[in-house]
């Protein structure tokens, strides 16, 4: 497009349809992680053109969590967020539904909402040249001495870009920047059943409470992802001296580990738990929320079987690709933002169930405060082996050296009654092995056919059998 | 005194656009029974008023969001250099709603 010179007579008006980028194909990107040997080139966590295929392939593609509806339950609610680096206003609207919107003024592209959250706004007025915008982005008016004298202006055309997709589970809301990926469902696919651990083991579903906790790790964002997504091993030697020094005693397997342990995988989700009932409950230090777990662990076998019913405080963890985990019975929750390929934003909640007693909330409120915020004693082990895993790659010669990930290769778990990719024990590689061959399928396709039917797919099995 | 429109198209919470030949662009709307005249030009920036909408007895411009008050046309929520709204002089007679119109500068 070139701007008009002199007289504008007779130039095109501009277009002002909302741009969503196409995905490309990135074979040699896919080939950093090598299936058969289990490995994973260091280029992944220190290239800036990975970093940027990245943003085109995996977050202006797969569907994002947003925000939990209980963030923003009116009208006129909103809060800012990020889908990989863009800007983003999740709003709800005057009928009850939710829009995601772009947070760049269509005028000269400023920031348009400034601040983190909100209540009841009316609309979103632009500081730079006084354009307003409705809850739905569309643009309400500018200033009419000026733009009503310009006949060539068509107000209705113009408005923040609309997230192309929009849609919840259970209470989370999720968007996509491409208008032809599948559904929020078939994205997650049988991973559901796992969500529902946590997001559905008591009538009235969950809520955040406290507000979000913001921080900055110099990782890159795949380290804190692969660590929920199936690394309880670290926590072993990490979370020793933490542990030590609020359960009294080491991390606990549970006494009946070989049996019951196992890691699932859908398209690179992944979850491990050992199924032992309260063990991350327990590291929040409360002997009273142990109480409530063991309680809630029996009132939910009704409505989620047996082996869920363990699951809700048991040590676990879990990641929906590509940036968004959780820890059962620790109830933190978490968005891992990427800002290069050295660098997260890390936001974190606290997710309870609403009903819930108020007690109970409160002490897991303090108890991820002590545990998962910036000065928790977990989270802060964590940060520093990510920062450096990450930093020592711009060594030259250091960031050609292989890197393990076979632990528990020819450990999948075909027999187990369980949905997705099994593998047997928790403390395995199975997990992260999977996330990055999803990785690697995003960066390869480009298209949802391709995407939807790789190795990540979890095999087809009898409707029925996962209760 | 000019005559506008039927008082029964002048439903309470809404604003309605009139345009009449010789004035600018006039606004309506009921607000506890009681009939209320305005432009519908906004003084802050020219946009149009009864694209606002009515709350706690203030006219709301959609745009910047100054509101007025009803009657007095005092600014809250004020843009910079936003001044007063000024509300005209109305009857409702047989029916039919009349304004005193300012005549055009
Ligand atoms: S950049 Fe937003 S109004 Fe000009
Ligand atoms: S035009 Fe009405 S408040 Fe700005
Ligand atoms: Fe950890």
């Amino acid at each position: 497009m070139t701007m008009c010179r002199g007289s504008c007579q007779g130039a095109g008006r501009p277009d002002m349809t909302p741009v969503y980028p196409t995905a490309g194909s990135y074979p040699d990107f896919a080939r950093l992680v090598d299936r058969d040997t289990a490995q994973v080139d260091r280029r992944v966590f220190s290239d800036e053109a990975v970093y940027q295929a990245e943003l085109r392939q995996i977050f202006a593609r797969a569907w994002l969590f947003l925000a939990h509806e209980s963030q923003i339950p009116g009208p006129g609610d909103f809060i800012r967020t990020s889908m990989g680096e863009d800007d983003v206003i999740v709003v709800r609207q005057r009928d009850g539904s939710v829009k995601a919107l772009l947070n760049s003024c269509p005028h000269r592209g400023n920031r348009v909402c400034m601040v983190d959250a909100g209540s009841k706004a009316r609309g979103f007025i632009c500081n730079y040249h006084g354009w307003s915008f409705g809850l739905d982005g569309g643009l309400r008016g500018t200033d009419g001495k000026v733009y009503e004298k310009d006949e060539s202006f068509e107000k209705a055309q113009i408005g923040l870009t609309p997230v192309a997709q929009v849609a919840s589970y259970k209470g989370l809301i999720f968007g996509t920047f491409d208008p032809e990926a599948p559904s929020l469902e078939e994205f997650l696919g049988d991973f559901t059943f796992y969500l529902d651990i946590m997001l559905d083991n008591e009538e009235g579903g969950t809520e955040f409470i406290g507000g979000a906790i913001r921080s900055e790790i110099d990782c890159n964002w795949k380290f804190p992802a692969e660590n929920f997504v199936g690394d309880i091993l670290h926590a072993f030697w990490t979370h020793q001296s933490g542990a030590q020094a609020i359960l009294g005693g080491g991390v606990d397997l549970g006494k009946r580990y070989d049996e019951l342990a196992f890691q699932a995988s859908v398209y690179g989700h992944g979850i491990e738990s050992n199924l032992d009932k309260v063990g991350n409950t327990r590291t929040l230090g409360y002997p009273e929320l142990v109480d409530y777990m063991f309680d809630l662990s029996e009132r939910a076998k009704a409505r989620l079987g047996e082996v869920r019913a363990r699951a809700i405080g048991a040590v676990s963890s879990a990641t929906v690709f590509p940036n968004m985990s959780f820890l059962p019975g620790q109830n933190t929750f978490r968005v891992w933002h990427p800002r290069g390929p050295g660098k997260i934003e890390l936001v974190s909640w606290t997710i309870v169930n609403k009903n819930a007693p108020e007690r109970i909330k409160d002490l897991y409120r303090k108890g991820v405060m002590m545990t998962f915020s910036p000065g928790g004693v977990f989270e802060m082990d964590d940060g520093e082996n990510w920062e450096y895993s990450t930093r020592v790659n711009q060594g030259f010669v250091t960031r050609q050296q292989p890197l393990h990930y076979a632990l528990g290769l020819g450990s999948e778990d075909l027999e187990r009654d369980l949905p997705g990719i099994v593998h047997k024990g928790s403390m395995n590689d199975a997990n992260q092995r999977l996330f990055y061959t999803r990785w690697a399928e995003f960066m390869e396709h480009d298209n949802w056919a391709d995407l939807q039917n790789g190795a990540t797919a979890a095999p087809a099995r009898p409707k029925a059998a996962a209760e | 005194m000019i005559e506008l429109c039927n008082s029964t198209d002048v439903v309470e919470g809404e604003i309605l656009r009139r345009d009449v030949e010789g004035f600018p662009a006039v606004a309506l709307t009921r607000h506890e029974g009681q009939i209320f005249v305005f432009p519908d030009t906004c003084p802050h920036a020219e946009e149009s008023l009864s694209e606002g909408w009515v709350e706690d007895g203030r006219v709301v411009c959609g745009v910047h969001f100054a509101e007025f008050e009803l009657g007095s046309g005092e600014v809250h929520n004020r843009p910079a250099g936003c001044p007063n709204l000024t509300f005209f002089t109305c009857e409702d007679r047989d029916g039919k709603v009349f304004a005193r119109l300012k005549e055009e500068a």
